[in-house]
Parts: C-alpha cells; sequence; structure tokens
C-alpha cells in the first residue's frame, strides 16, 4: 500500500515538475500563451474525473460552474478598465450601449480584487452545492442527475445571453484590463501567466489526490460502486455527494477565472454544451478513475485537436479523425488512456520488474465498469 | 552604428538572461525579423469551416483565396507572393482568438482577413489590439466600434438604413413593427431606425426581439396579422431568417401590403429558405449579386468558374473579395523592408478601389468603407431586382446614432 502510495505521488510531482518546467525550454509567446489554455483544460478534467471517476456522478454541465468563475474574472478585469476605455458615463461600455445608467447591484462588490477572487471559487461551489443538495437529497441518480446538470447549464446560458445589459450577452464580456496580483502582472503571453495556471493546476492535482485517498474519498467510491450498502451503514450519502459536486465546482470556477486571464474574454460559449461534452471526451479518453490520467486525457486531446486542425492536410477532415480516434479509445479502452497503461504495468512483473506493481491493489477495483451512468 | 550595436547586444543579453530565468520576453526578439521574407507576404485567413455558421464563412474563405490566387496569378504585390495561410476556428469565439493569436504570433502574418458574427470579432480583437497588427472584417455590423487595429469593409447602419427607411415609409407608410435576434446587433440597427423614423413623423407599433436560433414564430405573425403593419422591419440573423419567411409565407401574409424589409436577408439565405419564400420583401445592402458592372461580371464569372456554377456571391463575399484587392494596394505602395500591420494600416487610408458594387474607398478617419448602398427586391428566382441605388457613395458614420460621440484616427471623441 505504502509502496504504491509513494510511486503514485513520485509520478504525480513528476508530472507537475515537467509542466512547471516548460517556460524553462519554450520561450514563445504563442505556444506558452496555447499550452496554459490546455492546462486549464486539464483543471476541468481533474474536476470532473473527482465527481464522474470517483463518485459516478457524471456531470454533464461542468461547463456551467466554470463559466460562472470566468465571468467574475471579467467582471472584475472589466471594472479596472473603468473609466479608461468607457463612455461618459464611466460604466462598462456594453451597459452604455444597453441604457443603463447606474452600476448594477451584482457589479458592484467586484471592485474588489479580495470580492472578485473568492467569489471565482466560492460562487460555483455555492451554487453547485445548492444544485446538489436539490439532486442528491432528492435521490435523482444516474442519468437523471446528468440530464439536470446539463439542464440547468442551458438555462445558466440562455440567461447570460438575454440578460445582455448586466452580462454582454451573446458577445461576453470583451475588453479586459490585465490581471496583476500582488506587484506581478499576469500578461496573457507571458510565462508569468504560464506559472499562475501550472501552478494552480498542481495545487488543485494534489488537493484531489489528498481527497480521493482520504476516507471521503473511499466512502465517495463506495458510494459509486453500492449506494444503497453505504446508506445502510449510516453514512449520509447525499451529503457526501453534495461536497464532492461542490468541490468540483469550485475547481472547475477555478480554471474558469483562470481562463479569462488566458483568453483575455469570457463569452457565454464558455458555458456551453459542446465545451462541457469535450470534459466528458477528454476525462473519458484519459481514464476517468485516475486524475492524472483525466488531465492529461485533456492536454493530449486538445493539443492533439489543436495540431490537427492547424496542418493544412487535415484542414477540411480534423473533426471527422477527432471523432474516430475518441470512438477508437471508449470502445478499446473502456478505462482510458491511464487504464491501459497500468494494465500494461500490472503485466510487466512477470517480465522481471517486481518493484513497480503488485498483484494486490486493495483500494482500486479490479473490474472495469463501461456504462456511462456509473451509478446503477 | 555603434550604439545601435551596443543596444542590440544589451537588448540580446537582456533576453537571454531573461530566458534563462524563465521569462522570456521574446517580443523584442523577434522585432528584428522582416514580415515579407523570401518573396512571400503572409496572410491569416480566419473564417469558420466547421460549426454553426459554417455555411455563410465558407463563402467568405472561398471570396478571399481567390482574391489571393487573383492576385497572385497577376505578378502578386511588387513581385511577391501572398502566402495565405488557413484556420478552422470552428465558430467558437474561444477557438477564434486561439487561432488568431496563432496567426499573429507564431505564423507572423502582417494581416489576418476573417471572421463574420460581432462575437467572433470582439473574441480576437484584444490580440490585434495587444499585438498592433491589423484585422479586415468584411461583415456589416451594429458600429459603435473604434479600433485602429480593424479595417471595417461592411456597412453601418447609416449605409444600410439613410436610404432603405425614408423610401420604405414613403412607399408603404408609418406604422413599423420591429422584430430582431435578442443581441447587440439588432438592438443597435433599431436604435438607429428609430432615431429616422422619429424624424419621418412615422410610429413603431411593436419592438420585440426572439431569442438567438429561434424558430418558432407563430406568435410573431399572429401579431402581425391583427396589429397590420405597414413595414414589418426585421433584423432577425441566421436559421431565424429561414423560419421567419417560410412561416410568413405560409400564413399566407402578402408583402405587397405588409413587406418585410432586412439588412441580413442576402441571395446566400434566399438559397437556404427558397425563392418562394422570400420573393417580394426587400433587402437594403451595398451589393446584389445581379448588380450590373464590369467588374461584377468579372467577379461572379470567377466565382462560379473557381468554386462550382450553383454558387452565388453576396454582400459580404463581395466586401471580403474587394478588401484583398485594398490590402495589396496599400502593401504596393511600402517598400518590401517597410511592410508590417502598422504601415499597411497607413497605406491604406484614402485607397480606393474599383470593386464589384462599385468604386469603394477607406475612411481615413475610422477606416470605415464608404460604400454604395442599394435597395433590392427579392425575387421566387432567388435573386434581387435592384430597384433603387444611391447616386454617390455614402460615408460610414459608425456612430450614427450617437451624435455626440465620434470615431477618429487619434480614437472615439466626445462632442
Amino acid at each position: 500500500m505504502s509502496g504504491k502510495l509513494t510511486r503514485q505521488f513520485l509520478i504525480y510531482g513528476a508530472v507537475c515538475l515537467c509542466i512547471l518546467l516548460v517556460p524553462v525550454v519554450v520561450d514563445d509567446a504563442f505556444l506558452l500563451n496555447k499550452y496554459a489554455r490546455y492546462l486549464v483544460f486539464g483543471m476541468l478534467a481533474i474536476a470532473l474525473s473527482l465527481s464522474w471517476g470517483y463518485a459516478g456522478i457524471l456531470n454533464l454541465g461542468q461547463a456551467t460552474t466554470f463559466g460562472i468563475g470566468s465571468y467574475c474574472m471579467a467582471m472584475f478585469l472589466k471594472l479596472k478598465t473603468v473609466p479608461v476605455h468607457t463612455g461618459s458615463e464611466g460604466l462598462p461600455d456594453f451597459m452604455v450601449w444597453n441604457n443603463v445608467t447606474e452600476l448594477p447591484w451584482i457589479w458592484v462588490p467586484f471592485q474588489s480584487t479580495t470580492f472578485s477572487l473568492l467569489a471565482g471559487i466560492l460562487l460555483p461551489a455555492l451554487f453547485a452545492a445548492l444544485l446538489g443538495w436539490f439532486i442528491f437529497g432528492g435521490r435523482i441518480a444516474g442519468v437523471y442527475a446528468a440530464i439536470i446538470t446539463l439542464a440547468v447549464m442551458v438555462v445558466a446560458n440562455l440567461i447570460i445571453i438575454d440578460q445582455q445589459s448586466y452580462t454582454g450577452g451573446f458577445n461576453g464580456i470583451t475588453d479586459l484590463a490585465e490581471f496583476s496580483f500582488l506587484g506581478i502582472d499576469f500578461d496573457a503571453y507571458s510565462a508569468s501567466t504560464y506559472y499562475l495556471v501550472a501552478a494552480s493546476l498542481t495545487v488543485t492535482l494534489f488537493l484531489a489526490l489528498a481527497v480521493s485517498r482520504s476516507k471521503t474519498g473511499l466512502i465517495l467510491q463506495a458510494v459509486r460502486d453500492q449506494e444503497e450498502r453505504v446508506r445502510f451503514f449510516g453514512y449520509d450519502v447525499a451529503l457526501y455527494k453534495t461536497f464532492v459536486f461542490a468541490l468540483s465546482a469550485g475547481i472547475a470556477g477555478l480554471a474558469g477565472m483562470l481562463y479569462t486571464i488566458v483568453m483575455e474574454f469570457a463569452s457565454p460559449t464558455f458555458l456551453g454544451v459542446p465545451l462541457s461534452l469535450s470534459i466528458v471526451i477528454w476525462v473519458a479518453v484519459g481514464g476517468r478513475q485516475s486524475l492524472i490520467g483525466a488531465m492529461l486525457g485533456a492536454i493530449l486531446v486538445t493539443g492533439v485537436q489543436g495540431a490537427l486542425s492547424e496542418s493544412e492536410a487535415f484542414l477540411e477532415t480534423w473533426t471527422l479523425i477527432m471523432g474516430g480516434l475518441f470512438v477508437l479509445i471508449v470502445l478499446l479502452m473502456p478505462k482510458g488512456l491511464a487504464g491501459a497503461i497500468e494494465a500494461l504495468v500490472r503485466r510487466l512483473p512477470q517480465a522481471g520488474n517486481g518493484r513497480s506493481a503488485r498483484h494486490t491493489e486493495p483500494d482500486h477495483r479490479p473490474e472495469t465498469h463501461p456504462n456511462l451512468g456509473g451509478t446503477q | 552604428m555603434n550604439r545601435n550595436r551596443r543596444n542590440f547586444l544589451k537588448v540580446g543579453a537582456a533576453a537571454g538572461a531573461l530566458t534563462l530565468t524563465g521569462f522570456p520576453h521574446i517580443w523584442s526578439r523577434n522585432a528584428s525579423l522582416a514580415y515579407a521574407a523570401d518573396g512571400e507576404i503572409k496572410v491569416g485567413v480566419l473564417f469558420s469551416l466547421t460549426g454553426t455558421t459554417a455555411i455563410i464563412e465558407e463563402s467568405l474563405n472561398k471570396a478571399t483565396l481567390m482574391a489571393i490566387e487573383e492576385i497572385n496569378a497577376a505578378g502578386g504585390i511588387n513581385g511577391m507572393k501572398i502566402t495565405p495561410v488557413i484556420e478552422d476556428p470552428a465558430s467558437d469565439p474561444a477557438t477564434f482568438a486561439e487561432k488568431a493569436r496563432k496567426l499573429v504570433l507564431s505564423d507572423r502574418c502582417v494581416s489576418v482577413f476573417g471572421s463574420y458574427t460581432s462575437a467572433s470579432r470582439k473574441a480576437v480583437l484584444p490580440v490585434f489590439e495587444k499585438q498592433d497588427n491589423l484585422f479586415w472584417y468584411p461583415t456589416l455590423y451594429e458600429g459603435r466600434e473604434c479600433s485602429k487595429n480593424v479595417i471595417y469593409t461592411g456597412a453601418v447602419p447609416n449605409q444600410q438604413q439613410d436610404d432603405f427607411i425614408p423610401w420604405l415609409v414613403e412607399k408603404f407608410g408609418k406604422r413599423w413593427y420591429l422584430i430582431g435576434s435578442n443581441y447587440i446587433y439588432p438592438k443597435e440597427e433599431n436604435n438607429y431606425c428609430k432615431k429616422l423614423l422619429e424624424k419621418l413623423g412615422a410610429e413603431v407599433i411593436a419592438e420585440e426581439y426572439v431569442p438567438l436560433g429561434h424558430s418558432e414564430f407563430s406568435s410573431v405573425i399572429n401579431k402581425f396579422r391583427s396589429e397590420k403593419p405597414s413595414v414589418i422591419f426585421s433584423t432577425v440573423v441566421g436559421d431565424s431568417v429561414v423560419a421567419l419567411h417560410r412561416q410568413y409565407r405560409a400564413a399566407g401574409l402578402d408583402p405587397a401590403t405588409m413587406p418585410m424589409a432586412s439588412l441580413t436577408t442576402s441571395e446566400n439565405e434566399v438559397a437556404a429558405m427558397g425563392g418562394d419564400a422570400a420573393a417580394g420583401h426587400f433587402t437594403s445592402a451595398p451589393y446584389f449579386m445581379v448588380f450590373d458592372s464590369p467588374e461584377n461580371q468579372k467577379f461572379v464569372e470567377a466565382y462560379r468558374s473557381r468554386w462550382g456554377g450553383d454558387k452565388v456571391t453576396h454582400f459580404v463575399s463581395e466586401s471580403s473579395y474587394f478588401q484583398v484587392h485594398l490590402f495589396k494596394q496599400a502593401v504596393a505602395k511600402l517598400a518590401a523592408s517597410d511592410i508590417s500591420p502598422v504601415t499597411i494600416r497607413e497605406a491604406v487610408k484614402g485607397e480606393q478601389y474599383k470593386a464589384p458594387q462599385g468604386l469603394v474607398k477607406v475612411e481615413p478617419e475610422n477606416l470605415h468603407c464608404w460604400l454604395r448602398p442599394k435597395i433590392g427586391q427579392c425575387k421566387a428566382d432567388g435573386q434581387f431586382e435592384i430597384l433603387t441605388q444611391s447616386a454617390d457613395w455614402l460615408e460610414p458614420n459608425p456612430y450614427s446614432a450617437y451624435p455626440n460621440q465620434k470615431c477618429t484616427a487619434e480614437g472615439l471623441k466626445e462632442i
């Protein structure tokens, strides 16, 4: 057990170190910006892996909380541009266009740095906690819970587009100030922004690892496998599920804030169905029961997607190729790339490598779990 | 000279040191690279080839590429070829921003032609403003933007409405129903329309916004029937245009007494809804495919022989086409070593080109174009009949609805 823990810790540490060292090797502003974007997606994948892979809650609306975080940061940075880039009223430009005459009350607290940064994590978490309390308290599970998360996201997206005098509507919130914190300017193209994202990713990853390794993490996995039995033992299943749902939302919110810094705008498409489904695909490809697998899955898939769509040869066919790859991976590797690698490593000891793996792995379920919902 | 070299060494050493410490400031390093090298000038072409707006954006991509091919076939610009770098932003604003960054920073394109929706333009804007690059935007839009990093070759509200609204009031009457999709473009167009209507003594009997992508117009059409407006001013966009026209026709309403007047219904939308549904309604635009000019004849023929005999040209593909020629004329004025986004912007100011719609010009103050508005009525064969055209080209005024603001070369001014 402890040997395995050390090994896992070493792998996680090595991967994070590699990610943190990228700017030493890469000194291209465009690439750093692009990689930072992929790392944000990696954080989203960790968030979904926690709720889907560990607790069996398939969240088809992960982008909702991502979007809330993103808008929190955008509102904060937009107010920083007032009154430099705005009309005579000293309001964000799109409010002037929509004939708003004074700063709406929901915008007022975003003048404070502390509030904004906390809000970007806590608002999504609170939102998810309320939603989770409703879903899990009502013992809604499986596909039905997934549908609710999807529906809530569509509603949130519509509200943002519709309330354009407060949200910038379809165009989103654009023309933002540069984020600066503790005297450091986080230019979207600089290594400082890359480090900010990479450090946040590292912290998130180890936090998620700690949770998954804790007693709570074990109970969550038990809930995923046999919810009724856990309930008979006297555990408050809804509370545990709500907790992990909110934690996952907080991570997504943080990712959203970073995304706004990296992309320099917030858009209702950040709360969109395409992004949410992409997260599910990344996690499925990487392996939903492995935090680092899910994270690397996101980085890998978005990286390949970017490279394919940028190469002239695949300009017309890249979506088709991506689709084919997903189908193949999901069919051939139900536990994703991480699961496939783990299975490979487990076979190796016969070939002489005795240290790296054991036959008994008490904390990992021996069987794959092919159905998408994860709960029965 | 010595001083320069010393400075260069200093900058180089600093850049090296910063790279080693992990904070590379590559701007200083790349700044010495010329934009036009090895006899080629790289430009970005950024239109969605997949996703929700792919159909319309593909036609813009085709018109842009055709113009580039034409220029290269005729010997390029001062002997240099234009090399297009084509990216697919997949109708997603975030991907638009990512691809724009690639084109500007990684490919070092000297300009980028692209985008259709306002949302995607807003998404790429920070990239061009921060890197001081140049974005060529061919689409009609709502105005109220004053960026020195965008050349706008589509129409702004005053260019589509100044002739159109009085003409409609005179011909059909003063009870107006405004219907639009719920976002900034229709709201801004209506803001200006209401000003014109007020001056003409006409009355707005309803102003209604439907969600983007809305396709169920029966309640709206019932209101048309009961309110009997003399003109329906439609700024509905995308698939909703198709639904609105089809349902209008299915309800048996008559365009002869209650026409829809649109700023966005082009040959492209008409092809999607079928000529029968569009027949009798009006559009105001600087260009229609049937416009009779030698330049347009050449354009339509070239487009069809390059991309297929059944293809239509329309007022956004036309501006996608002529803006590349404006780019060429601007670059032709520059020495190869001087070519950069900033020098091109300065060179294109006041530049004129004989476009398919007629002679157009880039306004030096606000980088929008002087255009030639026309009023067309759609016929059942999917083409428009041009009823009137403005006597002269019309000045672009992106702040037409806001007389106390003016876009100038120095930025937005309050008057």
